[in-house]
C-alpha cells in the first residue's frame, strides 16, 4: 500500500522531473545556440564563410581563415583588442574608486544638498547621451582629451555612474553603523575605515559595479566612433562597424562571426568567471 | 631571396632615415569600401618622398559625421579623400582650404576631370580638385551567358534584352540569378546605378536649379515597372531587398547576370577575381540612349592646415603620369584627360568604356544631396526600395515627392 | 529611480548632531569626484544641449538664435511623429514580450532545485553580451544567403524560397523582438526573481491551506506583494526600450521603407546626418520630458510609495 504510494510518488516526481528538465533543455539551447552557431561557423573555412552554417562545424577541418580577415581590418585585431581592453579595465579601476567613495559618502554623511546631488547623479540615466555626444565632443576638446582614449574612459566613467553609486550607496546602507562604530573605537578612520573595514564588507557591490563597468565600456560603441579619429585608437566595437561596413562592396560573414566571438568571449568568461558576485550584488540592488 | 631582403631592408632603413628628417606627416582620410586607388597611391608616395602620409580609413558611412565632428573639435586631418558630391556643402560651409590660385597654377588644370571640378567649386572658387573618377557601366558575366546559350560578345542594348537575358539565366537554376542592385534603402547605390536609366531620356529627380523635386515621371515609372517585374520574375536574389550598400559588389560572386557597378569595381572583378569573365557597356536608358554617374571622391583640404605644400606635394605627384598609373592600375579612370591614352596604355581595355562613359555622365549638384539622397533614411533611398519592391507604388511616389520638396523647402 | 529608494537615514539622535556637523563637509569631499566628473561630462552637455536647442546649429557654420522655432517645427514634422509612433509600438511590444517570457523563467528558477542555478547563469548568458554585438550576431543569423534561418525555414516547408526575413517589416520586427528577448529577459527574469525570493514562503503556504488556487495565490499575494521589483523591472524594460537604438541602425538601417525608426535613431539622423544639431537637441529635451513623465506614470500606477 504504502509502497505504491512512494512508487507513485517517485514516478510523479520523476515525470516532473522530466516536464521541468526537458523545457529547461529546451529553454536552454534557445539562449545557447546562437553563440555555437557562430563559433562554430566561425572556425570554418573562408571558401564556406558566405554560405549558410548548415552544419555549422567545420567539415574539412578547422580553419582559422574568418580570423585571419578579421586581423586585416584596421590596424590588426591584436592593437583593438589592446584598446578595448585598456579603455575597459580603466573604466573599472576608476568607476570602482569614484563610486565606493560617493556611496560611501552618500550613505554615512549628511551634508547640504545631498538629494539634490544624488538625483543628479541617477538622472543620467534618463538621458540618451547620444544626444549629447556634440557638446561632450566639444568640452573634450577644449579639455585636449578628444581622440584620446583617456577622454573616452572619462567618459564610460561619467556614463556609468548612476548605476554604481546607486549600487555601492544600497551595499553600504546594508552594512549595520555598529561595525562602523566598533572600527572607530579601534581608532580606524576616513579612507582606512572605508579601505580595511568597509570595502570587504561591500565587496559583491564593488563586484557587480565593476563587471558591468567592463561590460558597458567593452560593448560601447557609438561614442567611440565618434570621439576617437585614429584608426590605432579604434576600439574593437569600432572595428566591427568597419568590418559590417564590407570591403569592396562585399560583407565577409566569416570575419563578422569571428569579431562576433572576439566580442563576446571575454564577457562570457568575465561573467562566468564572477558570476556569483554579480547575481548577488544584482539582486541585492533590486531588492533595496 | 637574398637581393629581395636587401632590398626590402634598404628599403626599411630609407624609411627610417626619412622617416627621421621627414618634413612632415600628412593625415589624410580615405572611406573604407572605394578599392584599393587611394591606398596603393599613398603607398607609392611613402616609399618615394620624404613627407609621410598617414591613412586613416573611415566606414564610408561614417565619414561625412565624423569629419565635420572633428572640425568642429578642431581635430581635422590636413586633407580627405571626399565623395564629390558632398563638396560643395562642405565648401558652402567655409571649413576647406581655398584652393583656386594654386590649382589653376597648373598647366593639366584645363584638362582635370571636368564634373569633378564643378562640384569642387562653390561660388568661383576652387575647394576640391578631382583624385578618384569613376563612371557607372553595365556588366554582364560572360561565362553565364555562354552557360544560358546567349552570345557572350553581344552586349545587351536595351532593358528588354536585359530582362530577356537575366530570364535565360536564372533558368539555370540553383543560385545563379539573372540581375542584381542594392535595393535595401541605399540611396548612393541607385543613384549611382539606376537614375541613369531616366537621365538617358533627359529627365532628372530634381530640376536644374536643385529646387523642385521632379520624381514622379513617365521615364522614372517605367524604370521602377522595369525593376519590379525583373523581382517580380525572381530573377534578383531575395537578399537585395535589404542589402543597404554592403553587398554592393555581389556580382563577384560570379553567379549574377548582370548589374550596374564602376569602374572601382573593374579594377577589383580584374585584380581579384580573375575568373569572371565580364564585359561592360553603357548603362541603357529605359527609353533609348545611355547615361552614366560620374562619382568617385575629390581631395579637399581642411581650411588653414599648417601642412598645405605638403598636401600640394602629394596631389602634384597624384596628377604625376606615375599617379594616375597607380590610380588606373586600381580602376580609378584617368583625371587628366590630357595623358588619359597614355596612362590607360597596357590596361584592361574594359576600362575604356568607363571612360567613354564620362561623355554621357550626369553629376547631381546639390546642397542637399546627403538628407535627398545619400541618407540610408532620406527620401530618395525609401522611395527605391518601396517602389520596387513595396505594394504601392502610387504611394511610394506621392511620398517621397512630397517629402523630397519638404527638405529642400526646409533647408536652412 | 531615485523614488524607488528612499534615503534610509538613521533618525539621527540629538546629541550627535553637533558631532556629525563638523563631518558633514567630509560627505562632500567623498562625492566631489563623482560630482566634478557628472558635472563636466553630463551637467554641462545637457545645459549646452538646452542652449543649442533654441538655435539654428549646424555642425560647420554659424549659429543663430531662433528661439521656440524648433520645439514649433516638432508639432508638424510627419517623420518625428512617425518616429514618436512606432517607438511607442516598440516598447508595448517588447515590454509585454519581454515580461511574458520573463515571468514564467523567473518562476521556472525560483525554487532551488537540481541544475536550478545553471540554467539561471544560461539564461543570463546573453544580457552580459553587447546589443551591438548581439545585433551584429543576429543580422548574419537572418541573412538570406549566409543566414541560417532562412534555409532552416525553407527545410521546414514554411517558405517556398529562401526567405529574406528583413525585407518586409512584420517579419523583421519579429526577428528583432526575438533578439531582445533572447538579449534581455535573462535581466528581467533575475529582477523578477528577487521579487519572488523576498516573499515570505510562510505566507504562500498558509493560503494554499486556506484553500487559494494557484492562480488565486498568484494574483492576491504574489504580484501585489511584488509592486516594487514590478515597477524597477517596468521603468527599465520601459526606459530601454524607448531609448532603443542599436538594433535598429544595426540591423535594419531603419528599414524597410524607412519604418524602423526611433526616436532616438531619428534624434541621431537630425543631427549627425544632416548636422541639424539645434533640432536635434530640441528633440532631444522632448524625448527627456517624455522619459521622466513616463517614470512618474509607472510609479504613480504601481503605486510605490504606500507600501513603505
Amino acid at each position: 500500500m504504502s509502497a505504491a504510494i512512494k512508487q507513485a510518488r517517485a514516478r510523479r516526481k520523476f515525470f516532473g522531473g522530466m516536464g521541468f528538465h526537458g523545457f529547461g533543455v529546451l529553454a536552454s539551447f534557445f539562449f545557447l545556440a546562437p553563440f555555437f552557431w557562430a563559433g562554430l561557423s566561425s572556425l570554418r573555412p573562408g571558401s564556406q564563410s558566405q554560405t549558410p552554417p548548415l552544419p555549422p562545424w567545420p567539415t574539412n577541418g578547422i580553419s582559422f581563415d574568418s580570423y585571419a580577415t578579421l586581423d586585416t581590418f584596421g590596424s590588426g585585431v591584436w592593437q583593438h583588442t589592446f584598446n578595448s581592453l585598456l579603455v575597459s579595465l580603466s573604466t573599472v579601476v576608476l568607476t570602482v574608486i569614484v563610486s565606493l567613495l560617493a556611496g560611501y559618502g552618500f550613505s554615512r554623511y549628511r551634508f547640504p544638498f545631498k538629494n539634490v546631488f544624488f538625483v543628479l547623479i541617477i538622472a543620467t540615466l534618463m538621458i540618451p547621451f547620444q544626444s549629447i555626444l556634440t557638446p561632450l565632443f566639444i568640452i573634450l576638446a577644449k579639455l585636449g582629451l578628444n581622440n584620446s582614449l583617456v577622454g573616452l574612459i572619462l567618459v564610460y566613467v561619467t556614463l556609468q555612474l548612476p548605476f554604481s553609486v546607486f549600487m555601492m550607496r544600497n551595499a553600504f546602507d546594508a552594512v549595520p553603523r555598529e561595525i562602523e562604530e566598533a572600527a572607530r573605537i579601534d581608532g580606524a578612520r576616513d579612507l582606512k575605515l572605508l579601505v580595511r573595514v568597509l570595502l570587504p564588507l561591500v565587496m559583491p557591490g564593488v563586484a557587480t559595479v565593476a563587471i558591468f563597468a567592463f561590460l558597458n565600456a567593452w560593448n560601447e560603441f557609438l561614442a567611440a566612433l565618434i570621439l576617437l579619429s585614429d584608426n590605432d585608437k579604434y576600439t574593437l566595437p569600432v572595428l566591427m562597424t568597419a568590418v559590417r561596413a564590407g570591403r569592396l562592396g562585399a560583407i565577409n560573414w566569416g570575419a563578422v562571426q569571428a569579431g562576433v566571438m572576439v566580442m563576446t568571449i571575454p564577457c562570457l568568461v568575465i561573467f562566468l568567471l564572477l558570476q556569483r558576485y554579480y547575481m548577488r550584488g544584482l539582486m541585492a540592488g533590486a531588492v533595496k | 631571396m637574398i637581393r629581395k631582403l636587401l632590398v626590402a631592408t634598404s628599403l626599411a632603413s630609407l624609411c627610417l632615415v626619412s622617416n627621421a628628417v621627414a618634413q612632415e606627416t600628412i593625415n589624410m582620410w580615405v572611406r573604407t569600401g572605394i578599392g584599393t586607388a587611394f591606398t596603393s597611391l599613398a603607398d607609392a608616395y611613402n616609399a618615394s618622398h620624404e613627407n609621410q602620409i598617414a591613412l586613416t580609413e573611415v566606414p564610408f558611412a561614417e565619414l561625412v559625421q565624423k569629419y565635420a565632428t572633428a572640425i568642429a573639435g578642431g581635430q581635422a586631418p590636413d586633407a580627405l579623400s571626399l565623395d564629390l558630391i558632398y563638396t560643395p556643402a562642405f565648401a558652402a560651409a567655409g571649413q576647406l582650404q581655398d584652393l583656386t590660385d594654386w590649382a589653376k597654377g597648373l598647366d593639366y588644370f584645363e584638362s582635370l576631370s571636368p564634373s569633378h571640378v564643378a562640384l569642387g567649386t562653390y561660388e568661383d572658387k576652387v575647394y576640391g580638385l578631382p583624385l578618384l573618377v569613376e563612371t557607372s557601366v553595365l556588366a554582364w558575366n560572360k561565362g553565364l551567358y555562354e552557360q544560358a546559350g546567349l552570345d557572350p560578345e553581344k552586349a545587351p542594348a536595351n532593358w528588354d534584352e536585359v530582362e530577356a537575358n537575366a530570364e535565360a539565366i536564372r533558368a539555370l537554376g540553383g543560385d545563379n540569378y539573372g540581375f542584381y542592385f542594392s535595393g535595401g534603402s541605399c540611396g548612393g547605390c541607385m543613384i549611382f546605378t539606376f537614375t541613369p536609366l531616366v537621365w538617358a531620356s533627359g529627365v532628372d529627380i530634381l530640376s536644374e536649379d536643385g529646387q523642385t523635386a521632379t520624381l514622379d515621371t513617365p521615364q522614372m515609372r517605367a524604370a521602377v515597372d522595369k525593376y519590379r517585374s525583373m523581382v517580380e520574375k525572381d530573377l534578383v536574389p531575395e537578399g537585395s531587398a535589404t542589402d543597404n550598400g554592403v553587398n554592393f559588389l555581389s556580382f563577384t560572386n560570379g553567379k549574377i547576370g548582370h548589374q550596374s557597378l564602376g569602374a572601382f569595381a573593374i579594377g577589383t572583378l580584374v585584380n581579384d577575381y580573375p575568373d569572371i569573365d565580364f564585359g561592360v557597356t553603357l548603362i541603357p536608358g529605359i527609353e533609348g540612349g545611355t547615361s552614366s554617374f560620374a562619382g568617385g571622391d575629390n581631395i579637399v583640404v581642411t581650411k588653414d592646415t599648417p601642412r598645405l605644400a605638403a598636401v600640394q606635394e602629394f596631389i602634384e605627384f597624384a596628377y604625376s603620369p606615375e599617379g594616375q598609373k597607380i590610380l588606373a592600375q586600381n580602376g580609378s579612370l584617368p583625371t587628366r584627360s590630357d595623358i588619359a591614352a597614355q596612362t590607360l596604355e597596357g590596361l584592361d581595355a574594359r576600362l575604356q568604356v568607363a571612360v567613354d562613359a564620362i561623355g554621357v555622365a550626369k553629376t547631381p549638384y546639390t546642397l542637399l544631396f546627403n538628407d535627398l539622397i545619400n541618407s540610408a533614411n532620406g527620401p530618395w533611398a525609401t522611395f527605391t526600395n518601396a517602389a520596387i519592391y513595396g505594394d504601392d507604388v502610387d504611394g511610394a511616389f506621392a511620398t517621397a515627392q512630397s517629402e523630397m520638396q519638404s527638405i529642400i523647402d526646409n533647408a536652412p | 529611480m531615485s523614488m524607488t529608494i528612499a534615503t534610509p537615514l538613521a533618525a539621527a539622535d540629538k546629541p550627535r548632531r553637533r558631532a556629525r556637523k563638523s563631518r558633514q563637509w567630509q560627505g562632500l569631499l567623498y562625492i566631489a569626484p563623482a560630482i566634478i566628473l557628472v558635472t563636466i561630462f553630463f551637467v554641462i552637455p545637457v545645459l549646452f544641449t538646452v542652449w543649442m536647442s533654441f538655435h539654428n546649429w549646424p555642425l560647420l557654420g554659424q549659429p543663430s538664435w531662433i528661439g521656440l522655432d524648433n520645439y514649433i517645427r516638432m508639432f508638424s514634422d510627419t517623420r518625428f511623429a512617425a518616429a514618436l509612433s512606432f517607438t511607442a509600438y516598440y516598447t508595448v511590444i517588447a515590454t509585454i514580450a519581454i515580461f511574458a517570457l520573463a515571468f514564467p523563467l523567473a518562476l521556472f528558477v525560483q525554487n532551488e532545485r537540481r541544475g536550478v542555478s545553471a540554467y539561471r547563469t544560461i539564461f543570463f548568458l546573453p544580457v552580459v553580451v553587447g546589443l551591438a554585438t548581439a545585433s551584429l550576431l543576429w543580422v548574419w543569423l537572418a541573412n538570406v544567403d549566409s543566414g541560417l534561418f532562412s534555409p532552416i525555414l525553407r527545410a521546414f516547408g514554411v517558405t517556398g524560397r529562401s526567405a529574406n526575413l528583413l525585407a518586409t517589416f512584420n517579419n523583421a520586427f519579429a526577428t528583432i523582438i526575438v533578439m531582445v528577448v533572447w538579449k534581455i529577459v535573462g535581466f528581467t527574469m533575475i529582477i523578477l526573481l528577487t521579487g519572488l525570493q523576498s516573499i515570505p514562503s510562510d505566507l504562500i503556504e498558509a493560503a494554499r491551506i486556506d484553500g487559494a488556487s494557484r492562480w488565486q495565490r498568484f494574483r492576491f499575494l504574489t504580484l501585489p506583494l511584488m509592486r516594487r521589483t514590478l515597477a524597477l523591472a517596468l521603468i527599465l524594460s520601459v526606459t530601454g526600450s524607448v531609448l532603443a537604438f542599436d538594433q535598429f541602425y544595426i540591423m535594419t538601417s531603419g528599414g524597410p521603407q524607412n519604418r524602423m525608426i526611433s526616436v532616438v535613431y531619428y534624434i541621431f539622423n537630425q543631427s549627425f546626418v544632416s548636422f541639424q544639431l539645434g533640432y536635434g537637441s530640441a528633440l532631444s529635451i522632448v524625448l527627456l520630458g517624455i522619459l521622466v513623465a513616463l517614470s512618474v506614470v509607472q510609479l504613480w500606477l504601481l503605486r510605490v510609495g504606500d507600501e513603505k
